[in-house]
């Protein structure tokens, strides 16, 4: 809808006057061949309602409206406009084209948003500034956030919910292809598939781990150590199919030839930096997993993993 | 109410009529009913040489929330015998008020046209069936009948003491006047057969 022509200095030219609302043209459109001219949302609105010029009814779709020419552009823009928040106090007159800009920084703007000043600092519109109650507006904020809360609470409460149910699917299914595994020899690889995979998603889990001493590794650790350590090792997520494997892997006695005696991990001691160690949680302890570990000799590597113990030094 | 087209336009077209030539020739009017723009009155004299010369014609603007995307609501509240208006509701049966509007048009148009509507009826497209085929049968007989109705209604010269003679003798039966002259006029002014219809 255009401009009030009430709002402009002097006379307007009727040629800048749209025929639909008889306001001055705003974003103007004009019609294919009789080239009348209207406001975008006016000839929009009308051709929706009926697809003929207003004026001479010719038919025209929206589809063909075009741009007015330059000149009637140049011309409308060079009008002058009193500022939408006049009966505000505002008492700029501006250039029709600049409207958009004064508005938008208008201090005479009833809705302009202000930070309130009295404590709560919230950002109101100024005309609401007189009726505005800090307390009652926290108390508001406080509302919805507690319903948020509540919300999201419900929510975290639901996906919790579904965790639990597909975790026992995924114990079911797992069970369910290890009884298959020693039938089917394509549900075997799956299996094996399957686990490889699951050892890798814990491995990513653990936290990268660096040894500043590996002279504090302790290579015979008593029953006590080992079970503490298994435990952290099943808290931590560890595939069950391989804690039993790992934990025999933490004493010399089951130590591939490159580290199962004192002179062998003397000659080797160069090598241990190249080692991918992850921590196990809480303990000075690392599990060096095959899979991680490519890169290692044989000689110094053993399946699953090794799991290696210290008394100090691991951060 | 002051960011409405309806409103916007409204104002416009009203000034538009006020200034315009032929309110100086006083030949249409329009005047406003309340403050919001959504109804006017609007006059028009009878045009030159037809039935309606002399009489003044009052109708009723209503103006949608949807103007000037729809055509505004007209009707005549002063009675008049004419093929495209009904002789009891005052009704009008003009394109331009319907599926012929365009948003271009104004009041002035409007009143203009119905100004041309009444010096050159379309019986073809009738509103009123009875008076459009006695427009048709019976040229002579619809001329005097309106010219009747113009001078009884709309203030416009010269009786005719033999329809008046009728209506009196209807009304002194009992019958109600304005009925008495519907009836009368729908047949072509013959007592006998009007009093048959009205006490049948
Ligand atoms: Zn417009
Ligand atoms: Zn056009
Ligand atoms: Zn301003």
């Amino acid at each position: 809808m255009g401009f009030d022509v009430t709002r402009f200095e002097g006379e307007v030219d009727e040629e800048l006057v749209c025929p639909i609302c008889s306001g001055v043209l705003e974003d103007p459109l004009q019609a294919p061949t009789c080239e009348h001219a209207f406001c975008r949302a006016c000839i929009i609105e009308w051709i929706s309602r009926q697809p003929t010029c207003p004026i001479d009814r010719q038919t025209i779709t929206s589809a063909q409206l075009r741009p007015v020419p330059r000149i009637l552009r140049n011309l409308l823009s060079r009008l002058c406009i009193v500022c939408d928040n006049a009966s505000y106090g505002c008492s700029a007159m501006i250039k029709l084209d600049s409207l958009a800009t004064h508005l938008a920084e208008c201090e005479h703007n009833p809705k302009r948003p202000v930070p309130c000043e009295q404590g709560c600092g919230l950002i109101i519109p100024m005309d609401e500034l007189k009726d505005h109650n800090c307390v009652r507006e926290m108390r508001s904020v406080i509302h919805t956030q507690q319903q948020k809360m509540a919300d999201f609470q419900k929510e975290l409460a639901e996906c919790r919910f579904t965790i639990t149910e597909l975790k026992r699917e995924v114990h079911l299914v797992k069970e369910f292809m290890r009884a298959m595994r020693v039938s089917n020899p394509a549900m075997r690889s799956l299996a094996d598939e399957m686990e490889r995979d699951e050892v890798i998603q814990w491995s990513n889990s653990l936290t990268r781990a660096r040894v500043t001493r590996w002279g504090g590794m302790i290579s015979t650790p008593d029953d006590l150590l080992q079970a503490m350590i298994k435990r952290s090792l099943r808290d931590s997520g560890c595939p069950l199919n391989i804690v039993d494997d790992l934990m025999e892997n933490c004493h010399e006695r089951s130590w591939p030839p490159g580290l199962n005696s004192l002179e062998t991990r003397q000659n080797n001691r160069r090598q241990y930096e190249n080692y991918v160690c992850k921590r196990i949680p809480g303990k000075q302890a690392v599990v060096v997993l095959a899979c991680e570990n490519p890169h290692i000799n044989e000689d110094m590597m053993a399946e699953p993993g090794l799991v290696m113990i210290f008394a100090h030094g691991v951060e | 109410m002051a960011n409405n087209i309806a409103a916007q336009r409204i104002q416009r077209e009203f000034k538009e009529v006020i200034k315009s030539d032929e309110v100086a020739k006083c030949a249409i009017r329009v005047e406003l009913v309340n403050d919001n723009y959504t109804e006017l009155k609007g006059e028009i004299a009878g045009p030159p040489d037809t039935p309606y010369e002399g009489g003044n014609f009052v109708l009723e603007i209503k103006v949608p929330e949807t103007y000037p995307f729809n055509p505004p609501k007209v009707r005549f509240i002063t009675k008049i015998w004419h093929p495209n208006i009904s002789s009891v509701t005052g009704a009008i049966c003009l394109d331009i008020l319907r599926d012929q509007w365009a948003a271009a048009m104004t009041l002035r148009t409007v009143l203009l046209s119905l100004q041309a509507l009444m010096a050159a009826a379309e019986p073809d497209d009738p509103q009123d069936a009875v008076v459009a085929k006695q427009y048709k049968d019976d040229q002579e007989m619809f001329r005097l009948t309106a010219k009747h109705w113009t001078a009884k209604y709309a203030g416009g010269p010269g009786g005719n003491p033999d329809f008046e003679m009728k209506i009196r003798r209807l009304t002194d039966m009992g019958v109600e006047e304005d009925q008495a002259r519907v009836a009368l006029s729908s047949y072509n002014w013959d007592l006998e057969r009007a009093t048959e219809q009205l006490f049948s």
